[in-house]
């Protein structure tokens, strides 16, 4: 008979890790969230000021208009990366000539800080030094600039943000269609179903788990993006470009209030427990009347 | 939803009676929520529309009712989520 006190014991360094470095906090930070803290006020410490804190939010324009940028953000790249993802697992399923050498060189920008990723496609895109405006002007005659268009800043990230993270994606994906078992595909292609019919009735209920958990993990990245975008376009132009974490730590209103910066964190934990949640209802296959 | 033959591989016939637990379950259960929750489903489905509510009410109705309304209408909807969810 298995004994709970065994699984308990060997459990209890990383609960008692979680506890200590995660939770704690976390409680911290929501208890923080209630309080007025502002470093240069006259008095020191802590004043409960109830709900202003987030009654002050809900009416910062600047804070909203960074959730829905960020929001424009994740949604462009998750679904970019997942489809391309989907597409070079399925290549890497096959063989090719150079399937070794393509699989490395595509993994590399995994290894690479965000911040040097942002870095290295600031000097592709600087204007009257990057290759990128340079050559779009002289093939195409379109005038880039990241400093001055916000659209381009933000198709820009998105962009880097896929180069980055796609690597990732495609080997979650490939380790999902790896464990496909063969016979309910074999079964499928018996039974005359096409490619599509394949794809859409066998390999994508199979792949749903890989896919909730990749895309969980993208959500919560992209939603707390901040070292890549900022060192590409320092958040601009202006305040355009500027998402709710570049917004937290930049804004002086939130990085001088902890209080205030607190209800900041929470909200935006709010925000990705409901996208996340929202997509685990979308994916998994819980809908009453569905049948997995 | 067919009887599959003993020969039928694992994967299969667990999919099977998981689909079969949760038409059972839907049919003791029939509550009013599109997906299969539990107790605990429920719960945080409930904690979230209270957050949401409050947020929107200090936006949008704060200057015509007080916050507390909301806390009072938000609690109600949670009861009611968790009882007929």
């Amino acid at each position: 008979m298995r004994n709970p006190r065994v699984g308990w014991a060997l459990l209890s360094p990383t609960l008692i890790i979680l506890l200590i470095f995660g939770f704690a906090p976390f409680i911290y930070v929501l208890v923080v969230g209630f309080f007025d803290w502002n470093v240069f006020a006259a008095e020191d410490g802590l004043r409960f000021n109830g709900l202003d804190n987030f009654r002050r939010l809900v009416f910062d324009d600047l804070f909203l208009s960074s959730v829905g940028l960020t929001i424009r953000f994740a949604v462009f790249a998750i679904v970019s990366e997942i489809v391309l993802g989907f597409v070079l697992a399925q290549m890497l399923t096959r063989s090719f000539p150079g399937k070794s050498l393509f699989r490395i060189i595509h993994t590399f920008p995994l290894m690479v800080a965000p911040i040097a990723v942002g870095a290295i496609w600031r000097l592709l895109v600087i204007p009257g030094f990057g290759p990128v405006p340079f050559f779009l002007d002289r093939w195409l005659g379109l005038t880039y600039q990241i400093g001055t268009y916000p659209d381009q800043a933000l198709m820009t990230s998105v962009l880097m943000d896929i180069w980055h993270w796609t690597p990732f994606v495609t080997l979650t994906m490939l380790a999902g269609l790896s464990s496909i078992p063969r016979e309910p595909v074999e079964q499928a292609k018996v039974d005359g179903a096409n490619r599509l019919q394949v794809f859409w009735y066998v390999t994508l209920p199979f792949l749903r788990p890989v896919l909730l958990t990749t895309v969980f993990i993208r959500i919560m990245d992209a939603i707390r993006t901040v070292d890549e975008v900022w060192m590409l376009a320092g958040g601009g132009p202006g305040t355009r470009f500027t998402g709710i974490y570049i917004w937290r730590v930049t804004s002086p209103a939130a990085s001088a209030d902890w209080g205030y910066g607190s209800s900041v964190s929470l909200i935006t934990l709010y925000l990705t427990i409901v996208l996340c949640w929202l997509l685990f209802i979308a994916i998994s296959g819980r809908r009453k009347g569905e049948v997995e | 939803m067919a009887n599959l033959p003993p020969s039928a591989p694992p994967y299969q016939r667990e999919e099977e009676v998981g689909a079969r637990q949760r038409l059972a379950r839907s049919d003791k259960e029939p509550g009013f929520l599109p997906i299969y929750t539990n107790a605990f489903d429920r719960v945080f489905i409930s904690l979230v529309i209270l957050i949401g509510i409050h947020l929107l009410w200090l936006r949008f109705m704060e200057p015509a009712l007080p916050i507390e309304v909301a806390t009072v209408i938000s609690l109600a909807i949670g009861i009611y989520i968790v009882r007929r969810g």
